[in-house]
């Protein structure tokens, strides 16, 4: 299923991206906020693979960045070996064939507008595919992968008229409609009750099967994370902290950040367990932040010397599993 | 006695379109001390309930009939002016997205000082403003940052900023609802810690509204799950918990992921929550209901008592 | 979350049979559409009022054919020579020089539709078409059109028509409602930038770029339509203004001579020493005025509750 013969169909090298504050509110001048810190990672053709971050992670910026809705400050994107970092044009368009994105929102998501038919045809008409004959026919197909039957009754409606699940399928079938190479769902249940959400992971595990294609699930969720994903990235103020295995990340978790993460999931029935890793500072450290392990000032388990002053980078730690961490 | 006795309670709205049935016979009782939480998905009542119980429902709503028993009296044949005395010094609320509740050009301590004198419960500023102080020790904001304007604080500081002012008269019943909803994963941690440290150290009752069935029983003794306005499960979270008896429950449970246990297909609910402006005769939840019978189109269903503590709302339980 | 859903509430879609769904989805929602406008009270009040005028203007052709001395402007009643009240013959009276008054007012109706209608149009087109760009591109361009907007803005229209009927003499009343026109979209295309620049960074907006489409494609296919509606508002609105200072024009004396207005006829009224001796003829032009502008803002009102879907009177919550 997942094809790994070490040439990966999506490819960051040395990703970093910059967001300059203006003053703000009261005053006080420009701040650079660090959004993506030298990111670098690998997806195989036909996986899912999760990056996990709370808000403000950087996350969401990263995959901005590979649907190019944003240029990163630096650092190459690659797409099946060739980089599109710097593309415009046909070329450009060429490329919006094979990527493609999930939003989070699916109350902003679809112009209010429009009937359901037109935001779902419209990739179609922007690159000039068929008759009209055939593009009724791919929509209604699009509908029903996207788990809306009967098509014929969603196709004149409009997005007020739907619920959130319905016009969260109604995005994916407008994503899916050009059948992209790899998509990107950005917390594509983050809105949405439990119920549905089951349903929409368990549409994009379905495209997966039957098209091939390759999924990056971002999300702020590990347990969507663990359920949906082959491997599993964690990302914390803008770096990798841990990359793994699904079930390597979420079972034998190396970083303290992952494992606060873990400790701070909602026990589900497990009531008496005690916290199990316990890495999480109640108070933060006072520290530079320039310097030294991004996760230093909330960190019990670190090591004020070192962590303080140098970077941890990626390295392995067990089957394809890496930490950022100097005491993982 | 309780504190709380809801008893039949029904709730609607007038809309463009016709009287919607927003609440439908509820009854539930809360122990002094305890914690109750409501569950359920959009539509399904809960926010409603929520503010009928503070009585600050919008002018289309409509409370049908019931009772609300609190303290052993009925809320709902208070006076307006009764009402405004019990609100915020008895039973406080802390509402959705309430973060933004907070004024941005007022400074937090402020806007504090402003609710504690408004409601009569100090006389002068500096009384006040110590309240405050205390407060903000209470929730665990520093004491340095009380001066701030609200967009100087992170998200889960403007949550605990609104959590002292609901504790600010000491209420005896805070209704939270989805107070952690915009928060991540550790902030929501370390903010649903501190409700349960409040609730333990002043003896508050809280009733605790989410769509997120985790979280709930995480922090209540007590689970009610609610679909399309009605009641479906009702008692001890450790019961409902493991051993869920209406269908609706057990198909909310299994389309959690989770991170521990076996990792189990979720199932989701085919269909869409029926129409409260004619709710169905019969079970509101039978059209999606694996375990639907013949008679659950017309006829209502019936409580079914498991156990003294744990109940259901099901015909077809055995 | 806090979203209340009525299940899945569909409209009057559910009445139209298969057929009618192959028929273009703007039908659709017209059908909808007018079923929204005939709640609104407002609506159908203005929507009466302007059928009545818009019968008024099309029936000004009536009265000349019925005989040459009910002509607006020319036609002269042989056997009266002043302004004389009500009567069999001149239902609303006569002029000072014996022209029947009803059919003045049938031709003003048919005027003030003209006038009012092109002016709004053409700085409606004008102004929705530089708020957008101004709105999409930003920087140079952007802030280029809001300068020139700003300039023509601080310009007072009622003066500079006077001044230019003062240089070139009686201007004509196309000229009019060009110059109208030209002077009013920059109320309009601020607006529309506003509306732009927050359209700008929705996600329906990044999907369309995500897609591949070019930025026309945006600004037409997804902007305009968004937009529209607010355009069309502001165009209800500036009927009303267009109208307004056409009258005002005319009843100082810089109108089109040659054009029959309600504007030119309260100058008659005035300029003729009639004012308070002639109610019959004084008070219908003014009345029409006042009525139009009226309705015509009314049906803005209506028709903003039924081009956004967020305005109606949806309620209820979660």
């Amino acid at each position: 299923m997942v094809e790994n013969n070490n040439k990966p169909i999506l490819q960051l090298k040395d990703i970093s991206k910059t967001y300059s504050s203006k003053t703000s509110f009261l005053g006080g001048c420009g701040k650079e906020i660090v959004a993506l810190n030298h990111i670098s990672l690998k997806i195989f053709k036909g996986e899912i693979f999760g990056l996990v971050g709370e808000s403000g992670s950087g996350k969401t910026t990263a995959g901005r960045l590979i649907v190019k809705l944003e240029k990163p400050a630096a650092g190459k994107i690659f797409l099946n070996g060739n980089e599109i970092t710097g593309l415009t044009g046909k070329v450009l368009k060429d490329f919006r064939l094979k990527v493609q994105m999930i939003f989070q929102d699916p109350y902003q998501s679809l112009n209010p507008q429009l009937s359901i038919y037109d935001t779902v045809s419209e990739p179609l008409h922007i690159h000039n595919i068929e008759n009209v004959q055939a593009r009724k026919y791919l929509v209604i197909q699009a509908l029903k992968s996207a788990g809306l039957t009967p098509p014929d009754d969603f196709l004149h409606r409009y997005p007020h008229q739907l619920s959130g699940g319905q016009r969260q399928r109604v995005a994916i079938a407008r994503a899916m409609i050009l059948k992209p190479k790899f998509v990107i769902a950005d917390e594509p249940t983050s809105m949405l009750d439990a119920s549905i959400s089951a349903h929409i992971f368990n549409i994009l595990l379905e495209m997966r099967e039957k098209l091939g294609t390759t999924f990056l699930f971002i999300s702020h969720s590990l347990a969507a994370a663990r359920y949906l994903c082959d491997r599993i990235a964690v990302i914390y103020r803008g770096n990798l902290v841990e990359i793994g295995p699904g079930d390597a990340v979420i079972q034998k978790p190396k970083h303290p950040y992952t494992q606060a993460l873990l400790d701070a999931l909602p026990k589900f029935g497990h009531w008496d367990e005690v916290r199990r890793y316990d890495t999480l500072l109640k108070a933060e450290r006072d520290t530079y932040q320039d310097e030294g392990c991004p996760f230093f000032d909330r960190c019990k388990v670190a090591h004020k010397e070192k962590c303080s002053r140098e970077r941890p980078h990626l390295t392995a730690a067990g089957d394809s599993h890496s930490v950022a961490c100097f005491y993982a | 006695m309780a504190l709380l006795e809801v008893e039949n309670l029904s709730i609607g709205y007038h809309s463009q379109k016709g009287y919607l049935h927003a609440v439908e016979d509820i009854s539930f009782s809360l122990e002094a001390g305890k914690s109750f939480g409501f569950v359920g998905e959009s539509g399904c009542g809960k926010t409603t309930l929520g503010i009928a119980l503070m009585r600050l429902l919008p002018p289309n709503g409509v409370i049908g009939e019931g009772r609300i028993l609190f303290e052993g009296k009925d809320l709902l044949k208070k006076s307006d002016e009764e009402m405004r005395g019990i609100r915020w010094k008895k039973i406080a609320m802390i509402f959705q997205a309430a973060m933004n509740a907070l004024n941005p050009v007022h400074r937090v301590e402020d806007q504090i000082v402003e609710a504690i004198l408004a409601h009569d419960l100090m006389h002068s500023k500096e009384e006040a403003m110590k309240q405050v102080e205390d407060l903000f020790v209470l929730v665990g904001i520093p004491k340095d940052r009380m001066r701030d304007y609200p967009h100087q604080y992170s998200g889960g500081m403007k949550q605990r900023a609104i959590i002292a002012m609901a504790m600010a008269c000491r209420p005896t019943l805070m209704i939270a609802d989805e107070p952690t909803t915009a928060l991540d994963v550790i902030v929501q941690d370390q903010i649903l810690g501190e409700i349960k440290s409040l609730q333990e150290k002043y003896k508050i009752s809280i009733i605790f509204i989410s769509h997120d069935i985790s979280i709930v029983s995480d922090v209540c003794d007590n689970i009610g799950v609610m679909y399309a306005g009605q009641l479906v499960e009702y008692g001890d979270k450790v019961e409902v918990f493991s051993s869920p008896a209406h269908p609706y429950t057990k198909a909310l449970l299994s389309s959690y992921p989770t991170v521990t246990g076996e990792k189990y297909k979720l199932e989701p609910i085919a269909g869409e929550p029926p129409n409260l402006i004619n709710p169905p005769s019969g079970c509101r939840f039978c059209h999606r209901c694996p375990s639907a019978g013949v008679s659950c189109k017309t006829e209502s269903p019936v409580w079914f008592e498991l156990t003294p503590t744990h109940r259901a709302f099901c015909s077809y339980i055995r | 979350m806090g979203r209340f859903e009525i299940g899945s509430y569909e409209m009057s879609m559910e009445k139209l049979n298969k057929k009618s769904l192959n028929r273009m989805p703007w039908m659709a929602r017209f059908r909808d559409g007018w079923a929204i406008y005939r709640q609104n009270l407002l609506g159908k009040i203005g929507l009466t009022l302007l059928v009545i005028f818009a019968l008024m203007a099309l029936c000004s052709f009536i009265p000349p054919l019925i005989d040459p001395m009910y002509q607006p402007m020319t036609g002269v009643d042989p056997n009266i020579a002043k302004s004389t009240g009500p009567s069999f013959r001149h239902w609303l009276g006569t002029d000072f020089m014996g022209r029947d008054i009803l059919s003045q007012l049938l031709a003003g109706a048919r005027v003030a539709f003209m006038v009012g209608v092109s002016a709004a149009f053409m700085s409606i087109v004008i102004g929705t078409a530089i708020g957008m760009i101004a709105g999409y591109m930003g920087k140079f361009v952007d802030t280029l059109l809001m300068r020139l907007a700003d300039m023509i803005m601080v310009m007072p229209t009622l003066l500079v028509v006077l001044i230019l009927a003062a240089l070139f003499g009686q201007l004509n009343i196309w000229t009019i409602v060009l110059i109208i026109a030209l002077f009013r979209w920059p109320g309009v295309s601020r607006v529309i930038r506003a509306q732009t620049l927050s359209l700008k960074q929705r996600p329906f907006i990044e999907a369309a770029k995500v897609a591949g489409a070019s930025h026309m494609r945006i600004i037409f296919r997804h902007i305009m339509p968004n937009v529209l509606p607010l355009a069309f508002l502001y165009m209800t609105f500036r009927v009303t203004s267009a109208i307004i200072i056409e009258a005002a024009l005319a009843f100082l004396g810089f109108g089109d001579p040659s054009t029959v207005s309600w504007g030119m006829m309260l100058q008659w009224v005035w300029k003729t020493g009639h004012m308070f001796k002639a109610p019959y003829w004084l008070l219908p032009p003014g009345i029409c005025i006042s009525l139009i502008t009226l309705s015509f803002y009314m049906l803005g009102r209506a028709m903003d509750e039924v081009l956004d879907p967020r305005l109606r009177k949806e309620t209820g919550t979660g």
